[in-house]
């Protein structure tokens, strides 16, 4: 089923039951109500009736028959009715003789007070003692209010039911269609977009509810998969031309060395540099797995806990010892006083490898002018900024930093891949940290790198 | 001794140098660190029936700014017994020196020459601190000229 009609069918369901229960529950209550008010009006007359029929009271009787008739309304066919009791006369004949049922009578002999309904004729008596005799008095009447009242009312409610039925039904409908019309629009349009035209995007609603909100999310999505289409690109023809260079001069060296008879050394020259060529080829492929490593999360790394100063100063030893030149320097100014706070979750070699990256990469890129490394914590942080001054990054490069085999357009006088920067990334979104590169072209990089405290038990 | 020091801030990571070298330079006691931001008070009657300077000010925080002043107060945990930020919406003198005297403030810093950059709304209390006392202390740090944007960073904090 759909969800249309879901919807369509269980809002009238629904709505249909809750009327349902309401009308009956108004007639079935009002009803009761009536019958018992209708009996203890009987019953009244029943009384005042007996007491000036029989006299009871006999200074009063007059007033009572003139009160009754004064100010109590008359009921429609309303009868009176005085039985005197006598063993003479069977319970049966009486009940003949004035047109009244024998259970009603009965009844009333055993319990004192009875009620009695007929159609739409209501009976109601009791029974009393007068003058070491027993009566009965009974007063008949048809009640105006069950046979007429409640019979309008209830044909209002049928009626008022009906409309509103018909009513539910269409505006169920109505709206389950309308609700879904912006989604079926949608779904058509998300249809359109295809590999070949995944430029296309959805047109968002101004108004903001769910669905300008599902547009607007749809609409990342595509972004985001159009940008890793373009990377997927970008990273094929940048990889097959890093890996092509390597093999092309392999290939050249061994047929040049081929053509004709060679010296020893000349073939000592060419395979020394086939070995070279080799080694880089090597070289690549290594870092490539690597990154696809790091990449991939479903390998188990073991965490520890580190300190992030401990870190950077390891970090400087093993650049010291690689580029004895380098001028890094460590700016310590807001170390937090509590050592707490610089302690991370990471793992040594991952963290080693991606610091040394950025770092590296700080030295290279600015011909070991000074670079500076700043560490700080914030409530929940370890923030590390490296800054260098040196070529900087051009703007309109800045997005595509973090594509293997990307390379800035001005660091074609500098070795390297373009592995380093996207490995370092990977490594800290898997430490669950986050890596942000602001740069100027010739006026120096500086990287922000903010890494999730450890939580200690304390 | 605890010390009571008035900072005039602009909402900015970079003007929090004025306290991060404020408090290196001190001898190392307690303070209590007061930074003031001055704005001139709404006009609108419902603005100031339901004037709250705590959202206020929460709402002027950035999370860079947060993130700065938490870095401050790791830095010095035991220099800092106390941070607030108050707000001022008084541009006269006498204001400001009573301001200065309800919260027994001992020592006024501003920046010597960093300039705060106030909105529309907010007025400059640097000036008016110069011109009110005489025994304010001016803080000057080395500003990158070259790479200011008009984007507040947390590298500005970082700065030596």
């Amino acid at each position: 089923m759909k969800t249309q009609t879901k919807i369509a069918v269980s809002l009238v369901v629904f709505n249909i039951g809750l009327l349902l229960l309401f009308g009956i529950g108004i007639y079935f209550f009002l009803n009761e109500y009536s019958y018992v008010d209708f009996y203890k009006r009987l019953e009244t007359r029943a009384t005042i009736g007996a007491k000036y029929n029989l006299k009871i009271d006999s200074a009063n009787a007059e007033a009572f028959k003139k009160v009754r008739e004064q100010h109590l309304e008359k009921l429609e066919a309303e009868k009176e009715h005085i039985i005197k009791i006598s063993p003479e006369v069977s319970l049966e004949q009486q009940a003949s003789t004035y047109h009244l049922p024998l259970s009603l009578l009965q009844d009333l002999l055993k319990d004192g007070r009875a009620r009695y309904q007929e159609g739409s004729k209501f009976y109601g008596g009791i029974k009393l003692r007068h003058n070491n005799a027993t009566y009965l008095s009974i007063v008949s009447a048809n009640s105006r209010f069950v046979s007429h009242h409640l019979t309008f009312l209830r044909n209002i409610l049928l009626w008022g039911f009906l409309f509103i039925v018909v009513v539910t039904v269409y505006l169920s409908i109505y709206f389950s269609k309308h609700f879904f019309d912006p989604i079926r629009e949608m779904i058509d349009k998300v249809k359109q977009i295809s590999t070949e035209s995944i430029h296309l995007r959805l047109k968002e609603p101004e108004n903001n509810n769910e669905i300008s909100e599902l547009a607007s999310t749809f609409n990342d999505l595509l972004n985001r998969i159009e940008t890793a289409f373009e990377t997927q690109k970008n990273f094929i023809s940048n990889a097959s031309h890093e890996l092509a260079t390597p093999l092309t001069a392999i290939m050249g060296e061994a047929d040049v060395a081929l053509i004709k008879e060679r010296k020893p050394e000349e073939y000592q020259n060419v395979l020394h540099n086939v070995l070279t060529q080799a080694e880089r080829l090597n070289q690549i492929t290594k870092s490539l797995l690597f990154l696809a490593q790091t990449g991939y999360k479903g390998k188990k790394i073991v965490f520890e806990i580190l300190r992030t100063d401990e870190l950077i100063w390891e970090v400087k030893e093993l650049i010291d010892r690689l580029n004895p030149d380098n001028k890094i320097l460590v700016d310590l100014s807001l170390l937090p006083e509590d050592p707490k706070k610089l302690k991370i979750n990471g793992n040594r070699q991952l963290l080693h490898l991606a610091l040394a990256n950025i770092l590296n990469n700080a030295c290279k890129y600015s011909h070991n002018k000074p670079v500076s490394v700043h560490i700080g914590a914030s409530q929940e942080q370890v923030l590390l900024f490296i800054k260098d001054q040196g070529i900087g990054i051009p703007e309109s490069e800045l997005p595509f930093i973090y594509d293997p085999f990307f390379r800035a357009s001005n660091t074609r006088l500098f070795e390297g891949y373009g592995i380093g920067l996207p490995l370092a990334r990977n490594i800290i979104k898997l430490h669950n940290g986050t890596l942000l590169v602001t740069s100027k072209a010739n006026s120096g990089t500086s990287v922000q790198i903010n890494f999730p405290l450890a939580k200690l038990i304390k | 001794m605890q010390k009571t020091i008035l900072i005039p801030i602009d909402f900015r990571v970079a003007s929090l140098n004025t306290l991060k070298f404020a408090l290196e330079s001190s001898t190392g006691e307690p303070h209590k660190v007061i930074l003031i931001y001055a704005e001139f008070l709404d006009d609108s009657i419902t603005e100031l029936l339901f004037y709250r300077p705590e959202s206020k000010i929460a709402s002027k925080i950035t999370p860079e700014f947060k993130n700065a002043m938490e870095v401050l107060r790791n830095r010095f945990e035991y220099q800092i017994a106390d941070l607030e930020i108050k707000l001022f919406h008084n541009r006269s003198r006498r204001g400001l020196r009573r301001f200065v005297e309800n919260h027994q403030v001992d020592a006024i810093y501003i920046p010597k020459t960093y300039r705060l950059k106030m909105p529309k709304k907010a007025f400059d209390l640097v000036t008016i601190i110069r011109q009110t006392f005489s025994d304010f202390q001016e803080i000057d740090w080395p500003q990158d000229l070259g790479n200011a944007s008009e984007k507040d960073h947390l590298q500005y904090l970082f700065n030596q």
